[in-house]
């Protein structure tokens, strides 16, 4: 027999197949990392050249108030403020929608109720972003301006609140998680104490979920922000400043936000080399940089919920 | 104290009945909330499917009719299975559903077969798997215990038969185009395609029932159903190809569903629901013909799924789209799909949390985390900085659409994995490893057979996601408007999205109201089937759990 | 608060009865046919095994009855969990129930808070009578029935908040004034106080198990209930904790009445005055006061499971 047992580790030809395969599934996982900084260079470096002509700088970048590239005019908050205005109409919509969905599923519905309002729900969370923004052009539209709301044919309320509905799944299902992971003893005690449904629901259960909830609407609006489509297909490409004198005319009015501007970049005459072109790189750094804080915000915060249950 | 008179009575009666009117009407508002919202949106969608089907403009007749033969007889169906037969009902559905979903697979396949692969293409290169796998199957069965030569035959075997070395040696199918005796589509397709897929159904069920004898009769069953096409098929004024790619998947895959409910033997009446539907469209169809009723003036109907875009919105159509969506599609699967799947299993079984090594597995984990939560259009312009400037690919070609949607949907493939395989009980790993088994073999044995149901569900929500991402088709330049199909992965192709977005620019009411709402319908029918089979085995899988 | 005092000479004690008691004997009687005759055959003397608590002198001599049941069924589904339990719960005195393990106590205790409503397949037959009013009669609502009778569970279970808004949790659904005075009485009389002044607004959750508990019991009598129901409240604690509870019991008795379900016989020998033993399938084999229980059992199958034969 020779030293090597059959117990001893080597360079036999099983080891070198396992050893192979984990290095193949770790290029896969490992890839992740250089999308990411995939992501980053190429948004920077032609960040860079976007700056480098003459007529935009950083400073007017973030300091001019008008974004109109055929006029050379590169500052960016119309379409700062008009995400802005999305972001927080449809927050309106989809905060209180979606955490009464999430509050009714966890605490009184019954599985016949839920067994039909989740599916439901996952259904609508299926629908691509370019039907939204069809059924807020061809539909929505038309339906408030029939009830009186003096609305241009794109307007960004139309816009807002079919981002809104968009992200309440969203918000229900991440909420709702929430809710459902906060242990039963704690209704328990409460009822032991005489409380009701109500105030178990409302005064034990939300406050120990409000960590997950709270991440929810974080990770739901970052999705609002970088929303395209509906915006593009109903917001219409007109920048707008917001005028807060005239808040309803914002509303009323078409706005172009930071996504559209980017679709705007490329699909319009410019060819790859001029300012515009670049512009879109520009925007989307600063857009991947706000979503990517508000994701990690909505990570810690609900990892501290995970936490409190440990 | 024992007595029978209640004392002061201080918690009980009507007078100490504690409030419960801010609690009903909390629940009631609640609830009120999530229905409005979804009775909103399914009222939109009933506008959406009015107006692409318009079954209004139907004769009365034709409406009577079809309402009789086929709404009534459903209803009362589906009214029946959820008083009495719950199980029965299950079956009905899946029977329904499943060949409806591949029959959606073989539209697919079936667009592939006409613009990308020509059947004699096809044929070629399944010859050529099948000699490349016997070569492989054949070295390990004469050399079992050289593993890394294994290693290499099974690596290179294939990729020389195949695709051979360009200007040196070429591959199998090469040699075969030179032989004066090749079998033409149809035969190419029988051979190629139907063949291989009855020896599937019939491995499967033989698999199964433990029978040669069943697995036999089945692919019998699935060969004579495709073959029928040669006779069947010129009376419908079907082409006897197409037939082919539509009936043999879905015969096989009846046949392998109707063996699994007869063997459990539960709600076997269920059965009959397909035929019901089938008998009852049929039906009304040939009496709405013979009473001469008219049906909708619909815009979605065969001319719009067969035509190209067109300024005349009675002309335009999506069917150029609809293949760039097939591509497109399949492109993710061949690569975001593998690659997403092992990254998810390396980071469920083989990384380690401990160390220097684990903290960059943790970092790789946030990473993917933020990446799911990037917006679509962020990853259009990655694609379009990286794949189009960078590397030199052409623009709005269907590898670069499904390379840039399939980055977008990695994180989303990686993490509903990681949750697939998490749901794996540990102690099957552990029984796994105490039999002497390696860490891959676990993972291929134990871990993916389990998780499969989960991975599948998972990736299928993720390619619904994918089908109707548009943003990043506008940066790397998809175009507006497709007159014709593409003819291969590297032309430039429309995508169904794209072209939805740009009708939706037309102004024009036909546009707006017509055509637009077919287009819709049709992306919203992929889709929703999809979904709907996705949630379907969850349900089935978390059921079996 | 006195402790418990082992004393050598307890076989020549005798608890002291009075009607109520006896009507109780009478019902237990019926209720165990078999053993009508008492305790004419002594079979094995128990007493050594067991310390009973020595400080009943302090204890009202004539104990009334805070809460009864009458002929208590329960089904969980098909399965019965609850045999005809008849009983009279004697007022400000701590009553055990013990027993193996799913014999039915924690049901039975949770039958007396209507707890058991919260439980789809759960139906419950027969009279369980507080303040002689049938408390699952049609004009009861069970949340105001749980503001007079508390209930701590096994596993300590605070809110995540603070120690101040656990405490003061009972005393806001129930409409009553939450002061800084309230919070602190109720702390201190769960022991709790000295060790957690000054530290108010700090999470429950940081405490330790025991102190946990004691919080959890701070904040079911902050409310001033009748009767506290606990559920194995020490089970879950170290034996230093565990001593701690069982102080506090024995002093809370004082104020309410205790009913406690423990699987723990040294732990109800200590400190309950009366004890019932329940047995295989939700019967109530045997209700006495404990030293007779412990020293004297009427039932084999009692004996067989305080010595130990089985459970």
């Amino acid at each position: 027999m020779n030293g090597e047992s059959a117990l001893t580790r080597g360079a036999t030809d099983r080891d070198v197949k396992e050893r192979l395969v984990g290095v193949l599934l770790f290029a896969c996982a490992a890839l992740t990392i250089f999308v990411t900084a995939s992501i980053l260079f190429t948004l920077a470096y032609d960040t860079v050249t976007f700056f480098g002509f003459d007529e935009t700088s950083v400073v007017g970048f973030l300091t001019e108030l008008e974004w109109e590239p055929r006029n050379g005019f590169y500052g960016v908050w119309p379409l700062v403020s008009s995400t802005l205005i999305v972001t927080v109409v449809s927050a309106l919509v989809a905060i209180p929608i979606g955490t009464a969905a999430a509050v009714y599923l966890s605490e009184y519905a019954s599985p016949k109720m839920r067994s039909v309002i989740k599916p439901a729900l996952e259904i609508l969370a299926g629908i691509p972003t370019v039907v939204y923004g069809y059924l807020a052009l061809v539909y929505l539209t038309p339906w408030l301006r029939s009830i009186g709301l003096p609305l241009g044919s794109f307007n960004l309320l139309s816009a807002s609140i079919m981002v809104g509905i968009l992200i309440v799944p969203m918000v229900s299902s991440l909420s709702e998680d929430a809710m459902s992971a906060v242990p039963d003893s704690l209704r328990q005690a409460g009822y032991g104490l005489g409380a009701t449904k109500y105030e178990v629901s409302t005064r034990i259960v939300i406050p120990a979920a409000v960590s997950g909830v709270f991440s929810s609407y974080i990770l739901a609006l970052s999705r609002a922000i970088g929303e395209t489509m509906i915006v593009v297909m109903a917001g219409g490409l007109q920048t707008n400043l917001f005028d807060p004198l005239d808040p309803f005319g914002s509303l009323a009015g078409s706005g172009r936000t930071m996504t559209a501007a980017m679709v705007n970049a490329v699909t319009s005459d410019a060819t790859g080399g001029s300012p515009e072109y670049y512009s879109m790189f520009a925007i989307g750094l600063s857009l991947f940089a706000i979503t990517f804080l508000m994701n990690l915000a909505s990570n810690r915060i609900a990892a501290r919920y995970r936490e409190v249950y440990q | 104290m024992a007595s029978e008179t209640p004392s002061s009575g201080t918690w009980f009666g009507s007078a100490e009945k504690v409030g419960r009117l801010r609690g009903r009407i909390f629940k009631w508002t609640c609830l009120g909330a999530t229905v409005l919202t979804l009775a909103l949106m399914l009222v939109f969608l009933l506008y959406v499917a009015n107006d692409a089907f318009r079954p209004f403009s139907a004769d009365p007749g034709w409406l009577a009719t079809m309402g009789l033969t086929v709404v009534v007889p459903i209803a009362l169906l589906a009214g029946y299975y959820y008083r009495r037969d719950r199980s029965a009902g299950q079956v009905a559905y899946t029977a329904l559903g499943l060949p409806v979903l591949v029959a959606l697979a073989s539209g697919g396949l079936w667009l592939l077969f006409r613009h990308i692969v020509s059947p004699r293409e096809w044929f070629v290169l399944v010859v050529s798997i099948v000699v490349a796998g016997g070569l492989v199957v054949g070295h390990s069965r004469v050399r079992h215990d050289a593993v890394t030569e294994r290693l290499v035959v099974t690596v290179l075997v294939p990729l020389l038969v195949v695709v051979g070395i360009p200007t040196v040696l070429p591959g199998l199918g090469q040699f075969l185009y030179l032989l004066p005796v090749l079998p033409n589509a149809l035969f190419s397709l029988i051979l190629g395609f139907v063949l291989p897929v009855a020896a599937i159904v019939g491995w499967r069920v033989r698999a199964v029932r433990d029978a040669d004898r069943d697995g036999a009769i089945a692919a019998g069953i699935t060969v004579a159903g495709g073959l029928a096409g040669l006779g069947l098929g010129p009376l419908v004024g079907i082409h006897p190809t197409s037939w082919f790619v539509f009936a043999a998947p879905i015969v096989g895959a009846l046949v392998v569903y109707v063996e699994h409910v007869v063997r459990n033997d539960k709600g076997l009446s269920g059965l009959a629901f397909p035929v019901v539907v089938v008998a009852g469209v049929f039906a009304g169809l040939a009496v709405t013909q013979l009473l001469g009723f008219a049906g909708p003036d619909a815009w979605l109907n065969m001319d719009f799924l067969t035509s190209a875009h067109d300024t005349d919105p009675s002309e335009a159509g999506i069917y150029p789209t609809l293949v760039g969506s097939v591509l497109i599609l399949l492109v993710i699967v061949l690569s975001a799909f593998p690659v997403g799947i092992g990254a998810a299993i390396y980071l469920e079984e083989y990384a380690t949390s401990q160390g220097r090594f684990g903290t960059v597995m943790e970092l790789i984990q946030v990473n993917i985390a933020n990446l799911a939560g990037v917006p679509s259009i962020v990853y259009g312009v990655l694609g379009l900085a990286i794949f189009i400037n960078l590397i030199g690919m052409g623009r709005g070609t269907a590898v670069v659409a499904g390379f840039t949607v399939g980055l977008l949907i990695l994180p989303i493939v990686i993490i509903s994995t990681q949750e697939a395989i998490r749901a794996v009980p540990d102690s099957h790993r552990q029984a796994s490893y105490a039999m002497g088994a390696t860490k891959w073999q676990t993972v291929r044995n134990v871990v993916l057979p389990e998780s499969l149901a989960g991975i599948f569900t998972g990736t299928i929500l993720a390619l619904g996601r994918a089908i109707g991402e548009t943003a990043p088709l506008l940066m790397i330049g998809i175009p507006a408007t497709v007159r014709i199909a593409p003819d291969s992965f590297l032309s430039r192709t429309g995508a169904m999205p794209r072209q939805i977005f740009s009708w939706s620019t037309q102004i024009t009411t036909e546009f707006r109201y017509g055509v637009l709402a077919a287009g819709v319908v049709t992306l919203l029918v992929v889709l929703l089937t999809m979904n709907a089979a996705a949630i379907v085995l969850r349900n089935r899988s978390q059921q079996t759990q | 608060m006195t402790p418990t005092d082992p004393s050598p000479d307890r076989n020549q004690r005798r608890v002291a009865t009075d009607g109520g008691v006896s009507t109780t004997d009478d019902a237990e009687s019926t209720s165990d046919p078999t053993e009508a005759d008492g305790d004419s055959e002594k079979l094995v003397d128990v007493s050594s095994s067991f310390t009973v608590s020595d400080d009943d002198e302090d204890r009202p001599q004539a104990a009334e009855t805070a809460i009864e049941t009458r002929d208590l069924d329960v089904y969980y589904g098909d399965e019965q969990a609850l045999q005809s339990v008849s009983m009279e719960i004697p007022e400000k005195q701590v009553t055990a129930l013990i027993g193996p393990s799913g014999c039915g106590k924690s049901t039975f205790l949770r039958c007396l808070n209507r707890m058991n409503d919260l439980i789809d397949i759960a139906n419950v037959d027969g009279e369980v009578r507080f303040e002689g009013k049938n408390i699952y009669d049609e004009d009861v609502d069970p949340v105001a029935l749980r503001r007079k009778i508390g209930m701590v569970f096994q596993q300590p279970n605070p809110f995540p908040k603070s120690i101040y808004d656990n405490v003061a949790f009972g005393l806001e659904v129930q409409d009553e004034a939450v002061t800084d005075e309230t919070v602190r009485r109720a702390l201190e009389r769960a022991a709790l106080l000295e060790e957690v002044d000054g530290r108010l607004d700090e999470s429950g959750l940081e405490l330790s198990g025991g102190q946990q508990q004691r919080l959890c019991i701070a904040r079911a009598i902050a409310p001033d209930p009748e009767v506290i129901l606990m559920d194995e409240p020490a089970s879950a604690l170290d034996p230093v904790a565990t001593s701690k509870i069982e102080d506090l019991i024995a002093d809370l008795s004082e104020e309410y009445t205790v009913i406690i379900v423990t699987h723990n016989m040294q732990q109800a020998a200590r400190i309950s005055d009366k004890t019932a033993v329940f047995l295989t399938g939700g019967e109530l084999v045997e209700y006495d006061d404990t030293k007779d229980i412990f020293e004297n059992p009427d039932n084999q199958r009692v004996e067989d499971y305080i010595t130990g034969k089985f459970g």
